[in-house]
């Protein structure tokens, strides 16, 4: 058989373009108890744990088959880069690891797919549910669906770093930073106007987050609509047209990731930058004489309350091994681990009463310790303002829109009115 | 070439035709032969062939068939599967419904694919040109047997083997507000230029990268291609009186024009296709407001993740693949009519 050259040329033209890629689906999820012998072999999946904790988890790993003989957990740890591209690829493929550590927006396209038991549902899993605070077990609920989808694990919240030299030169109290919006607006147009538009204040566009520590109301009641272009979010965008007119934005914000922000304010062109305690390690290596000048202030908000962040561990639904999976997701998260993970690292437990330990409320001079217990506090009233809902597609939405109306392409209420119809679109299709 | 002109130019061999001229089956004789004369060669021929010609049909399918199965694994069952999502409502974890060409639809009104269409068309109207000159200019500069040349052939296609991660953070440093290159501008007195916060000036700088990235590449293969020009050509021209311009428009350029034709179409495909580049320098949201998003990056976008429309990302792919065929056609076309 003879094939002629244009065959051939198609033929390659096809391996060589051919950029395209598929998955597959998931099912329901499986309800039946996790009582029984704990044993078998299982796997615990990470985010991005592995170059810092190695010894730790190890030795939990190590401590929990000693207690259960006959288990096996094999640890395998993900980047945080494509985290939810990963859990995706491995939920297509049918290879989600048996117990993983997730945040509430990732596990609830994983809920909704029936990938993640229900602890709720499950007698052995729901008996652990006084271990926790209520309103971190509540965290892993989805609105729309019935049950919790996740352990708590830790919760985080970080205080907000300002340059104290940077603060006096535009002639502010360095002492006295903002704590509110509306201050921070006006200090940073203050800062901006005094340096000729060299220091911006912030490296950040707004997040949902910001929206809400500004006041507005992120979703209706009912939890099936964005709502977020209301009279406050509106407010706190013009506000923020205003910032970047006058360059108290650095002009880089509208490409900024965390990491770029974060590496600006090391270098000083920034004021002010979120961070947690396990920064202050950063600036003392890495940049010293932004260490000498470091000022730590609560988050920005306008509510009273600070944002946040939880993690959590859910177990596969479809797991083979339910009563190990089930026991290593709550050794992992029970009170004894939690609290010794976080004197570890900058994070705070999620387990009732923990946070009443003295190593959140004593005092011993340092930075480090200053930093924790004023974060402790605000735990006590702080609230996850990340939607459940809000998927990687709906921040792009809100970036995007947000950027329009710094540009000036669209006004504040048009470019969120924009983001709002787009989030609920998506809302609606997922 | 056509089918039919095959036996002209291929006339059946006396000794692999067999049974038609020799006779059938193994030891046969001919059948006008008549002769009882043993005539072993022939004879012994005729049955080797005969085992031959009876392996020809499959044996080359068996040679292809660890590449079909690769090919077919990796690519056509990919390629298919994400043609027959392409008419569905499929989401990352969902399987979704049959929706027709509602997917192809939605993209029309989509401002967001065009603006990824416009990106992806400029990437290469702008890098092709740049790839498929610039790397000849260089291979003519390191094809001199000079002391120290290795050096810089070396030195020029450093950036092909270096991680394209690492190559975007570089540049992005180099072209950050206080990166090098605004450092030194501001130096000199002309002021900073916002690489990083202009739509326009990100997807130049992308570009930047793609073709400082590129040029070692390209510049081996022209090597190779220049390798072959004969000399005598160029000493030729230059008796005739031709400088170092005329003697590179008519004697290099015709004697590498199929090279050029290869690497304009390859380039061509990989600035389609761009992701990385852009990915880095524009920032994951494709630059302001979305507006440097390129089509890879859209597909990306809006089909990852746990949330992901697989059905519509599937959509976008298949678009980049009919203009990433319809460009190597297209290609391939002019090389033959430059050929004729």
């Amino acid at each position: 058989m003879r094939i002629s050259r244009r065959a051939v040329a198609a033929a390659t033209v096809l391996a060589t373009v051919l950029p395209l890629s598929a998955c597959g689906g998931g099912s329901d999820s499986d309800s039946s108890d996790a009582s029984g012998d704990i044993k078998g072999k299982i796997t615990f999946q990470t985010w991005n744990l592995q170059a810092n904790f190695k010894d730790y988890f190890n030795g939990v790993i190590k401590d929990f088959e000693k207690e259960h003989p006959g288990t096996t957990v094999k640890w395998v740890d993900r980047p945080a880069e494509g985290y939810s591209e990963s859990l995706s690829a491995d939920a297509a493929g049918g290879t989600l690891p048996d117990v993983v550590n997730i945040a509430p927006d990732l596990v609830a396209p994983l809920a909704k797919a029936g990938l993640a038991l229900d602890l709720d549902k499950d007698t052995t899993a729901a008996s652990y549910r006084k271990e926790y605070l209520d309103g971190a077990w509540k965290s892993h609920q989805i609105p729309g669906l019935e049950g919790t989808y996740g352990f708590p694990w830790y919760l985080n919240t970080g205080p907000m770093f300002y340059n104290k030299r940077l603060l006096k030169d535009a002639g502010l109290d360095p002492e006295n930073p903002p704590k509110t919006y509306d201050e921070l607006f006006d200090q940073g147009l203050k800062i901006a106007e005094q340096t000729g538009g060299k220091v911006a204040t912030l490296g950040q566009v707004p997040t949902i987050e910001d929206f809400g520590r500004y006041g507005a109301e992120l979703m209706n009641k009912e939890g099936d609509a964005f709502t977020f272009n209301d009279a406050k979010g509106v407010a706190m965008l013009a506000r923020y047209k205003e910032l970047f007119d006058k360059k108290a934005l650095d002009p880089q914000v509208l490409t900024a990731t965390p990491e770029t922000t974060g590496t600006k304010f090391l270098t000083e062109a920034i004021a002010m930058n979120p961070g947690n305690a396990h920064d202050l390690e950063t600036f003392k290596k890495d940049a010293p004489s932004l260490y000498k000048n470091i000022g730590i202030t609560d988050q920005i908000t306008s509510t009273g309350k600070v944002n946040m962040y939880v993690m959590g561990v859910m177990v596969n639904s479809k797991t083979k091994e339910k009563p190990a999976a089930v026991a290593f997701a709550h050794y992992v998260t029970d009170p004894t681990r939690q609290m010794s993970f976080a004197k570890k690292v900058a994070i705070f437990p999620s387990t009732a009463g923990s946070l009443e330990d003295p190593y959140f409320n004593k005092e011993d001079g340092t930075d480090e310790t200053r930093v924790r217990i004023a974060a402790a506090k605000s735990l006590k009233k702080a609230v996850n303002y990340t939607p459940v809902l809000f998927s990687e597609q709906m921040k792009t939405e809100l970036r995007n829109n947000v950027a329009k109306a710094l540009q000036g392409k669209q006004s504040p209420q048009a470019a969120l009115d924009q983001a709002v119809e787009a989030c609920n679109k998506l809302l609606k299709q997922s | 070439m056509t089918s039919s002109t095959a036996p002209r130019a291929f006339p059946p061999d006396p000794a692999v035709a067999g049974p038609t001229r020799q006779g059938s089956g193994p030891g046969g004789r001919g059948p006008r032969g008549g002769s009882t004369t043993p005539t072993p060669t022939p004879t012994a021929r005729t049955g080797e062939t005969g085992r031959i010609r009876r392996q020809l049909p499959s044996s080359p399918w068996l040679f292809v068939a660890p590449g079909l199965l690769v090919v077919g694994t990796f690519s056509l069952y990919p390629f298919l599967t994400t043609l027959y999502h392409s008419f569905t409502s499929k989401q990352a974890l969902r399987p979704g419904s049959y929706v027709g060409l509602a997917n192809y639809r939605e993209l029309l009104h989509d401002d967001m694919f065009w603006i990824a269409l416009r990106n992806s068309t400029l990437y290469m109207v702008g890098v092709v040109p740049a790839l498929v000159l610039l790397p000849l200019l260089l291979a003519l500069l390191v094809e001199r047997q000079l002391p120290g040349m290795t050096f810089f052939r070396s030195a020029f296609y450093t950036p092909v083997v270096a991680s394209v991660v690492v190559v975007g953070l570089i540049w992005v440093w180099m072209l950050d507000d206080r990166g090098l290159i605004n450092s030194l501008l501001e130096t000199v007195g002309i002021g900073k230029i916002g690489f990083l916060s202009d739509q326009w000036l990100l997807l130049l700088s992308a570009m930047a990268v793609t073709v400082w990235k590129g040029l070692g590449y390209y510049m081996v293969i022209y090597l190779a291609a220049l390798a072959n020009v004969p000399r005598e050509l160029h000493e030729a021209a230059a008796v005739d009186g031709a400088g170092a311009i005329r003697r590179f428009v008519t004697v290099t350029v015709p004697a590498v024009r199929t090279t050029m034709v290869l690497v304009g179409a390859l380039s061509s495909v990989f600035a389609f296709k761009v992701f990385s580049e852009v990915y880095l320098i524009a920032g994951p949201g494709g630059g302001p407001a979305g507006e440097d998003t390129t089509l890879v990056m859209l597909i990306q976008r809006v089909g990852g993740g746990l949330t992901g429309r697989v059905g519509y990302a599937s959509a976008i792919s298949v678009v980049v693949f009919v203009v990433t065929v319809a460009l190597m056609l297209l290609v391939l076309r002019f090389d033959r009519k430059e050929d004729a």
